[in-house]
């Protein structure tokens, strides 16, 4: 598996498609101690599991290299999710710089249910030059 | 937590209050398919500039999007829009709170700036929230 420091402006991840099964949505609220959501409609799926489907699909196609760094998160949420949908993310590499010798990485993010965008956001990530040379 | 269903400007949202553990970060990684060594192996995290495990950026950020949904509830999920820069790391032993606070509203929607702090005040997680209400 390549590391996304191998990666260029421009990329498009495969994309990826996730069942919301209630054992991984119990999975992940018990992780984050929800109490709220499940408040206000027990199929509801917290907006924040989305998001880390997002960033799980990054990773089921590139690790991120050591020393990486999450710098900045922007979402965007459409519509309410729930247990049982299917999802499908979508990501490219919108942006790639460097900056006192940390290379700066901007990854789009869209999450769609039956085609239609439920989230879009982008991901800025951080990592040593050292390990972002392109292979 | 009470969803509150009107929030004027200056309004506080209710605050989120969680102790980041070990166990907690392992848990997310296993939920969120997120194995950096970074989160997970200590002796890896003791070798790296944090000197020890940190938690995901987005388990802290999920702390923050309880809060929103505590106070506009629906709305968060149909319409929430989330910009934030993750200042410092959370680590275990850490008590987290966030905050937020409504500093516009107008044209149909609801802006607030949030945060998310340690036990010692440490801005860890600052940025803005938007809702369509």
């Amino acid at each position: 598996m390549t590391t996304l420091a191998g990666l260029e402006k421009g990329y498009e991840f495969p994309a990826v498609s996730f069942d919301l099964s209630d054992q991984w949505v119990d999975a992940y609220v018990a992780s984050v101690e929800d109490e709220v959501v499940a408040a206000l409609d027990g199929e509801f799926v917290p907006p924040m599991a989305i998001a880390a489907l997002a960033i799980r699909a990054l990773l089921e196609h590139s690790s991120l290299p050591p020393g990486s760094l999450h710098a900045g998160q922007e979402l965007a949420f459409a519509a309410p999710v729930r247990r049982g949908e299917t999802l499908t993310v979508a990501a490219r590499i919108a942006s790639r710089g460097e900056r006192a010798g940390w290379v700066l990485m901007g990854v789009e993010l869209h999450v769609a249910r039956d085609g239609v965008a439920v989230m879009t956001g982008r991901a800025t990530l951080s990592f040593p030059v050292a390990e972002g040379a392109v292979a | 937590m009470t969803q509150q269903t009107s929030l004027a400007v200056g309004a506080a949202l209710p605050t989120v209050t969680k102790t980041i553990t070990q166990e907690k970060i392992n848990a997310y990684s296993l939920a969120g398919g997120d194995d950096n060594p970074l989160h997970t192996d200590v002796a890896f995290a003791a070798k790296t500039q944090f000197g020890g495990t940190i938690a995901h950026g987005m388990l802290v950020l999920a702390y923050v999007s309880e809060m929103l949904t505590a106070a506009f509830g629906e709305d968060w999920l149909a319409s929430g829009r989330l910009k934030v820069r993750f200042r410092a790391p959370a680590r275990p032993g850490d008590t987290l709170t966030t905050s937020g606070k409504v500093t516009s509203v107008g044209g149909g929607k609801t802006v607030c700036e949030i945060a998310c702090r340690n036990e010692s005040g440490e801005v860890l997680v600052s940025g803005e929230a938007e809702v369509s209400r």
